[in-house]
């Protein structure tokens, strides 16, 4: 009982120094901009008081807490800085690589993007998102240049996946990478299957992109296990492409490939490849990015 | 639950909805033989809205009582109203308060009045949202209408009929799992089973587009100036969507499908069995303004 009271203090103060040291990157003020109020937190699942169905992406890259801050000018349109502690950086890059894709880079922190009266940029562990009510070009300046502050005060940075390194390129649509650990996920970006075929958890690392000219997408996942990577190639395999169980490769009803290959303790699949030997090629080449 | 495994494939095929279909960009056949189809009436009008986007109140509701009349083969709205709610009933209108696009309040007060017409009586008649599970019209209610603005969701694809009913769970969150696939299943919860009348999914300035959880932006939204009505909840989304999709093609420029894909109308249908999802299953009938209708 003692000991329980005492890890709920430890948790407590870990949360509220946490708190702090978020608030401490929000500027009092940008550009006429000015704080109102003080910052409202919303740890792991009270993020649906605050976004409802929204948060479940949040949830999905294992999110941790949500500090909020509104800016008011008399006359403008409010701002919002949303500064979400993802935990660690691979999963503030997982967070924005989901939600890349929509704007034009800023550079702004390590990766970021605007469009339309929202900025969003990752670092370090930090995914934050500022957006104005509507946009002006006075709130556009104010919303860049909060979110350039808020980059500045997070000091370090974060290191991207280095499941990155093994993506082959040549012809990749690099806004279309997403990185992430849950089958909702990758259905969110490309729908496999109602169910989790791939037998995706906490414990597995996930890479879907696109490439141009042909517009076939990449799936590459890491398992814990090779045993793991044999489980999930097989199943898949036995529901997605049963007919395909010894070839690993297949033509769908649309006229395109599908390809999959399980090598050391990843799956390698090919999806819309538009022929059986660019199916093929794709696949080796990451094999041999896996293999170096 | 059902074991089988529902995969992209099926889509590809042609063996499940259709719905889910166009959310994966693949082409559509949406013609069909007119026996046994579900109806919804889509009506718009070129002057429902002014430049500023102020809703002419005259106008919409004449259009919400020729939809309604049409949908309900009579003359008279009143009449038509008649066939879906009695004097005596006690009615809930589930609209939606979302700060960006929320039912027009114009739109309300035309349900509203077509509901005394019949003769309910005012204090038994709710307009509510948020606030559903905690008011007594909705607990006793005997009638429901729904009614929302269709935009695109972060989560769940797009906000229409089926996912305006997520306020009658209590707790939403058991809803929102694998992008909200099972939001038919809200359907079948005891306080509103078998008792929606009437959906009405107000298309006057659709959202085709957003960026993130809760963005929104003007840009993303365009003057269609139209509604659709049906009893099918399922077959308005179907619809919904289709036009959604159009939509983004032309402005995009190219095949641009929703993220996520809004999945849980096609599994409204065939998991949950509360409408139809396939185009070709729906009779679309289509009133006045016809420029840019972005549907067959």
């Amino acid at each position: 009982m003692i000991f329980t009271i005492f890890m709920l203090i430890i948790f407590y103060i870990t949360s509220e120094t946490e708190t702090s040291i978020i608030a401490s990157f929000l500027p009092k003020e940008s550009q006429g901009w000015k704080m109102s109020g003080k910052p409202r937190t919303y740890p792991d699942t009270s993020i649906y008081d605050y976004m409802n169905g929204a948060g479940e992406i949040y949830l999905a890259y294992d999110f941790k807490n949500l500090v909020v801050q509104r800016y008011v000018k008399k006359n403008s349109p409010e701002i919002i800085v949303e500064v979400f502690d993802m935990g660690v950086p691979e999963f503030a890059y997982g967070v924005f690589s989901h939600t890349q894709g929509g704007g034009n880079n800023t550079n702004i922190g390590q990766g970021s993007e605007y469009s339309a009266g929202l900025l969003y940029f990752w670092k370090e562990r930090y995914f934050v998102c500022v957006r104005a009510e509507y946009e002006t070009k006075e709130s556009k300046n104010a919303v860049l240049t909060l979110g350039e502050s808020i980059a500045t005060k997070i000091k370090a940075e974060g290191e991207k996946p280095h499941l990155l390194n093994f993506l082959p390129y040549e012809a990749l649509v690099e806004n279309s990478i997403r990185y992430f650990f849950r089958h909702e996920i990758l259905n969110y970006h490309y729908f496999v299957a109602d169910k989790n075929i791939l037998l995706l958890n906490n414990s597995t690392r996930a890479i879907l992109a696109r490439y141009k000219n042909n517009r076939d997408y990449l799936l590459l996942v890491q398992y814990p296990t090779e045993t793991d990577a044999c489980s999930a190639r097989d199943n898949f395999v036995k529901i997605y492409m049963p007919e395909a169980s010894d070839s690993g490769i297949v033509q769908m009803e649309n006229g395109k490939w599908t390809a999959v290959s399980a090598l050391k303790n990843y799956v390698i699949i090919i999806f819309d490849a538009v022929q059986r030997d660019y199916a093929q090629k794709k696949i080796e080449s990451l094999t041999r990015n896996i293999l170096q | 639950m059902s074991e089988y495994t529902i995969t992209r494939r099926d889509f590809l095929k042609g063996t499940t909805a259709a719905a889910l279909a166009l959310t994966l960009g693949v082409p559509l056949n949406i013609s069909g033989e007119q026996k046994n189809k579900t109806k919804v009436v889509l009506i718009r009008n070129p002057d429902v809205l002014n430049r500023k986007g102020k809703i002419n109140e005259p106008i919409v509701r004449k259009m919400l009582d020729d939809a309604v009349s049409t949908l309900l083969n009579k003359n008279d709205p009143v009449e038509a109203w008649k066939t879906i709610v009695k004097p005596d009933d006690i009615v809930g209108v589930k609209s939606n308060v979302w700060t960006h696009l929320p039912t027009p309040l114009e739109i309300e007060d035309a349900i509203r009045m077509r509901l005394m017409n019949v003769g309910v009586v005012e204090k038994k008649i709710s307009f509510d949202d948020r606030g559903v599970l905690g008011n007594r019209v909705f607990r006793q209610a005997t009638v429901l209408i729904n009614v929302r603005p269709l935009r695109t969701h972060h989560w769940s694809g797009i906000g229409g009929c089926i996912k305006n009913y997520v306020m009658f769970a209590p707790n939403p969150a058991d809803y929102h799992s694998d992008s909200c696939a099972d939001l038919g299943a809200l359907w079948n919860l005891p306080i509103v089973k078998d008792k929606t009348r009437l959906n009405i999914l107000v298309m006057l300035t659709p959202q085709f587009h957003n960026i993130g959880p809760h963005h929104f932006s003007k840009e993303f939204t365009w003057q269609y100036k139209g509604i659709l009505v049906g009893t099918d909840p399922v077959a308005l989304d179907a619809v919904g969507l289709r036009i959604l999709e159009a939509k983004r093609r032309d402005y995009f420029g190219e095949e641009t499908p929703l993220k996520p894909p809004a999945k849980h109308i096609a599994l409204a249908d065939t998991k949950h069995k509360i409408g139809t999802s396939k185009l070709k299953e729906i009779e679309i009938v289509k009133l006045g303004w016809k420029e840019e209708l972005y549907i067959e």
